[in-house]
């Protein structure tokens, strides 16, 4: 598999009886960064990756990585490591022997076991039962499991689910480090913007099988428009108006502002300018993401429909 | 068989060795091996069985060889069980742990990774017959010798040691269908031994009421089939047998009956 492998979804359907779990869904994921796939509980992220990896049928469209099913690859653990549910152990299994089933299958040996053993942090547990781990346990036995071929392309279902926040501060610079030095396209899936917001690059947002955004964390982040404090904040917006920008007037505890809907600051500076008003402050917005987030997904959840009703 | 089909094998054996299964399961066939290759040689070489060719008072009947026979293979009325239960729980764990999402990731191609499952199968078997034959065949010569019956009466008996092998594995294919066709593994093993050990038996007799399912339905049943391949004593004068070959194919016919339905809808279905 070449470096860089592109992860590609397109025109993507699942239909399981009328229910309609994902819905005409495209994206892609790029290589070296790390991607955040959000969205409520049964926004149909889990289904979407299942059908990624060859585990699902489509109803209808692809999802291909490096352009190729998963099915069709010639040697999928070392292209593709994924780590889907983090209890999918056999309780009588030992976290080691678990891995080594897996290997053996890919044939890889187990002295990578016992490498990956070492590097997620999970040696001196490594040959007790599975049942017994806990839940931080069972994810970076996960993790093990989707390293052990060194593949290009990394997808993790919730990794971050269950950990302590050490072990998310662990995960985050771990991605960062196969992501920014090793060129992976990582692909994590979370219900919560929170968890990941510091680890990924780039996000999806998806809402009962609909794609809603896409973006980097960066534009995410800037959606909250312009702030500028100005001598007459009534005709700055009457000046940005005319050049078709939306903008109101807010107060805070400073005094009055301009809240302009465009992260274009270089634009809306030059507005104030040829307006003739003088720019006391000219900043961008953060985006309250909590509030995006449910913005975009809540309201909406089918499944927290059909529980109230 | 190519790499990857090796690969997907030694994985499927590494699963079986790894879990406490197979040495609980190494045990019950050993000593059901030894046990009942004493009790039937005891109870085969009894006066009232001894050169007669009547079976009197309805004890079963048999030449010398279908004693030895029945005497190597006695440990096969438990272990066909055991194999039984072993094919449901190959598969049916793998259900049951959500394992079968890493099994299909290792291995996406799923008629590859379902027929690796059941190379492995058919050699776990084998590796269990083997086991269940020293204890019987040890313990079983040691005991006709001692009661003065022959113990070889002719080469045939070593067919019939091969056979009890082919017997065991047809038996874990059987049980990895059910595995698959019936989900819930605690149900699936009731179902399978219940229906193995219990019903299919008394069907079997039921069957024999009448004259057309004596001659013609009875042979076919799986476990008269198995009683067919290895040769053992019969149960009544009356019972009408297969050839060895015969009863081999039935049986393998019934394995193939549960467990290609079974694989064909694991390589079909969706992993949720």
């Amino acid at each position: 598999m070449p470096t860089g492998s592109r992860i590609e979804i397109t025109s993507l359907t699942k239909r399981f009886g009328s229910f309609v779990a994902v819905d005409d869904l495209s994206f892609a994921v790029d290589p070296g960064r790390i991607t955040g796939f959000l969205g409520p509980n049964g926004a149909g992220k889990t289904t979407t990756l299942r059908m990624l990896l060859g585990l699902v049928h489509p109803t209808s469209g692809t999802a291909t990585i490096a352009g190729q099913n998963y099915r069709d690859l010639p040697d999928p653990l070392r292209g593709v490591g994924a780590a889907l549910e983090a209890t999918n152990f056999h309780p009588g299994r030992s976290g080691r022997d678990h891995l080594r089933v897996l290997a053996a299958a890919a044939g890889i040996g187990d002295s990578r076991v016992d490498e990956l053993l070492e590097l997620t942090g999970i040696p001196a547990f490594a040959n007790r039962r599975a049942g017994n781990y806990s839940m931080g346990m069972r994810q970076r036995l996960a993790l093990a499991a989707a390293l052990l071929g060194d593949p290009q392309v990394l997808i993790l279902d919730e990794p971050a689910n269950g950990l302590d926040p050490e072990g998310i501060r662990w995960l985050r610079g771990f991605l960062r480090h196969l992501s920014g030095e090793q060129g992976k396209t990582i692909l994590i899936s979370s219900h919560l913007l929170a968890e990941v917001e510091q680890t990924v690059d780039d996000v999806i947002i998806i809402a009962n099988g609909v794609l809603v955004r896409q973006g980097t964390m960066a534009e995410l982040r800037a959606g909250g428009g312009a702030i500028v404090r100005t001598s007459d904040p009534r005709a700055l917006v009457g000046a940005l108006a005319e050049r078709h920008i939306a903008g109101t007037v807010e107060a805070d505890d400073v005094g009055e502002m301009v809240l302009a809907e465009s992260t274009n600051l270089r634009a809306v500076g030059e507005i104030a300018h040829a307006a003739g008003l003088p720019v006391w402050e000219l900043s961008t917005k953060a985006a309250d993401l909590e509030e995006l987030f449910l913005d975009l997904t809540g309201g909406t959840n089918r499944n927290l429909g059909e529980g109230a009703a | 068989m190519g790499a990857p089909m090796r690969a997907a094998v030694r994985a499927e054996f590494l699963k079986f060795f790894t879990t406490r299964l197979w040495w609980g399961m190494a045990i019950a066939v050993f000593v059901a091996g030894a046990a009942f290759a004493v009790l039937f040689a005891i109870l085969f070489t009894s006066d009232s069985l001894a050169g007669s060719a009547g079976g009197p008072g309805g004890l079963p009947t048999g030449d010398a060889l279908q004693i030895a026979n029945s005497v190597y293979t006695g440990g096969l009325s438990v272990g066909y069980l055991l194999l039984l239960s072993i094919g449901v729980l190959q598969i049916g764990s793998e259900y049951r742990h959500k394992t079968i999402t890493s099994t299909f990731l290792s291995v996406p191609r799923r008629v590859r990774a379902m027929v690796a499952k059941v190379i492995a199968l058919l050699g776990i078997a084998a590796a269990y017959g083997v086991l269940s034959l020293v204890a019987s065949v040890s313990v079983g010569a040691l005991v006709l010798n001692l009661r003065g019956a022959e113990a070889f009466p002719s080469a045939e008996i070593l067919r019939t040691l091969a056979l009890s092998l082919l017997v065991l594995g047809l038996w874990a294919l059987i049980g990895l269908g059910l595995g698959i066709l019936i989900p819930n593994q605690v149900a699936a093993l009731m179902i399978g031994v219940g229906v193995a050990w219990i019903i299919e038996p008394l069907a079997g007799l039921a069957i024999k009421a009448s004259e057309f399912g004596r001659e013609s339905i009875a042979p076919l049943m799986p476990s008269e089939a198995t009683a067919a391949v290895i040769n053992t004593v019969l149960a009544s004068p009356d019972d009408v047998r297969l050839s060895w070959w015969a009863g081999a194919l039935a049986l393998a016919g019934w394995a193939t009956l549960v467990a290609v339905p079974g694989i064909w809808r694991t390589v079909r279905q969706d992993i949720t």
